[in-house]
């Protein structure tokens, strides 16, 4: 998905955005995902937000229900998608239900 | 400003297996040229917008290509910006016209979708999203359905009146023989087709086409010549989380006020237009944002039929992005060469009576940029 030093430069701050609790303003479930997401279909992935002013697009995990507007959810790293064998594994920032 | 749209030409849109990018914008092209009877040496730049070119032909340069395929040596470049390509390309050409440095241009919008898998579609069309978009495994439609979640949330639209933007497309597309999907399709088809995310079915999504279209603009004045007499862009952040607000599109608001102020038309004045409907919510929030109803009653607005041909306000007559088809980048410039049909009055089954003013809105990504024109006769 991307080159070693993409992913440092992407994921260099993921410690200072992991615990923070956000709500969620608008969810939805995906069948038909973009390449290196197809393995996880179908998934959840919306907008959650965390302060006045900071709405974040991110993908949910580990909900066993479907997720409601308003609910409260928590930052976790989680691995993105799936890399090819040659490519290195990235990770970045998802929710959980809290 | 007065531009003359001195010619239009379109190829049929749908999976075109025999057709290549290249073929596509030539042949859109050479129908607007002939439609024009300005002689091809008289272009002085060509103007063509395309999206996906460079990631699923490998090819890039797109200007000389098609500059070389109509025997022309003139200035030409490819203009790219998502969904709103095509608009984007006759705005550049309107620019280029008003410079001075040009009397006549070819803008030509050309796309050609249907060779990639489904997977591959989805990822290139999310060059269009964000960094942070991608990341989190988001489509076009999932996008749009996260707006569509928070519309229905806070003003009560339902899935039937999103469907119904579906039906009234399909039924304008039936009288378009050049339409992706020529057939009429009943609310219940909508509703029972396959979930593509919730709250959308299948038929709540443009299709993947392949098409082109191209018109001819100039200066000089024509005979029964149609007028682009407004012509403007404006943009917002790539990312929709980024946004003040998930059920409309600001750069909407900003782009048609800015097209308005330019023509002196107002909204009372517009009798057709073509907006951009790469889902059904996306009408729906259209008629809102470009101030047809307000805020929060496009849901009633579009369900209460007036948007439908013989009604008051006729929406996207070539069945729209729904039905007509969504080559990306010949999307704009498809809206402009309906519109002048419409203007000439020469539409035949589809036929708005009496057009005299027409409006095209034309959107890239989740509404980073928007494109609006206002053409008269």
């Amino acid at each position: 998905m991307s080159s070693p030093v993409q992913n440092w430069r992407q994921t260099k701050n993921i410690a200072s955005l992991i615990g923070k609790i956000g709500t969620i303003l608008s969810w939805t479930k995906v069948f038909v995902a973009p390449a290196g997401f197809e393995n996880d279909v179908p998934y959840f992935a919306g907008i959650v937000q965390f302060t006045k002013n900071t709405r974040t697009t991110m993908q949910f995990v580990d909900f066993e229900k479907e997720p409601v507007v308003g609910q409260k959810v928590i930052t976790v790293v989680r691995r993105i998608g799936r890399p090819k064998p040659q490519e290195v594994i990235q990770y970045g920032i998802k929710v959980k239900p809290v | 400003m007065n531009i003359h749209v001195a010619g239009v030409g379109i190829t049929k849109f749908g999976e075109l297996w025999e057709k290549s990018v290249f073929d596509l914008a030539l042949e859109a092209s050479k129908k607007a040229i002939e439609d024009s009877n300005i002689d091809a040496k008289k272009i002085d730049a060509v103007f063509v917008a395309n999206m996906l070119s460079s990631k699923l032909d490998g090819q890039d340069q797109l200007g000389s290509v098609v500059a070389t395929l109509l025997g022309l040596t003139v200035p030409s470049v490819r203009i790219e910006g998502a969904c709103a390509s095509g608009g984007l390309a006759i705005h550049q050409g309107v620019q280029a016209i008003l410079s001075g440095l040009y009397e006549t241009v070819l803008v030509v919008g050309a796309e050609k979708m249907t060779d990639a898998s489904l997977c591959e579609i989805t990822t290139a069309l999310m060059g269009a999203g964000s960094q942070e978009e991608r990341m989190a495994g988001l489509t076009f439609p999932a996008l749009y359905a996260l707006m569509a979640r928070s519309h229905m949330e806070q003003f009560g639209t339902t899935r039937e009146q999103m469907a119904q933007v579906a039906v009234k497309n399909h039924f304008h597309a039936s009288l378009n023989d050049n339409a992706h999907f020529p057939f009429a399709v009943s609310l219940e088809k909508v509703l029972g087709s396959p979930d593509v995310c919730y709250p959308f079915t299948l038929f709540d999504a443009s299709p993947i086409s392949d098409g082109a279209a191209a018109v001819i603009l100039t200066k000089k004045s024509i005979k029964k010549g149609i007028l682009i007499t407004g012509s403007a862009v404006a943009t917002d952040t790539i990312g929709l989380a980024q946004r003040a607000s998930l059920t409309g599109l600001s750069a909407t608001k900003i782009a048609s006020q800015k097209a308005l102020q330019q023509s002196g038309v107002s909204l009372s004045d517009i009798d057709v237009l073509e907006v951009h409907d790469c889902f059904t919510i996306a009408e729906i929030m259209a008629m809102e944002d470009l101030g047809f109803c307000a805020k929060g009653e496009g849901g009633q607005f579009v369900a209460s039929g007036q948007t439908k041909l013989g009604n008051s306000m006729p929406v996207n007559t070539s069945g729209g992005l729904k039905a007509c088809g969504h080559p990306v980048a010949a999307t704009g410039v498809k809206q402009i060469v309906e519109i002048v049909h419409q203007l000439r009055g020469d539409m035949g089954a589809r036929q708005v009576k009496g057009a005299k003013v027409g409006l095209t809105h034309n959107v890239g990504g989740t509404g980073a940029t928007v494109v609006v024109h206002i053409l008269e006769r």
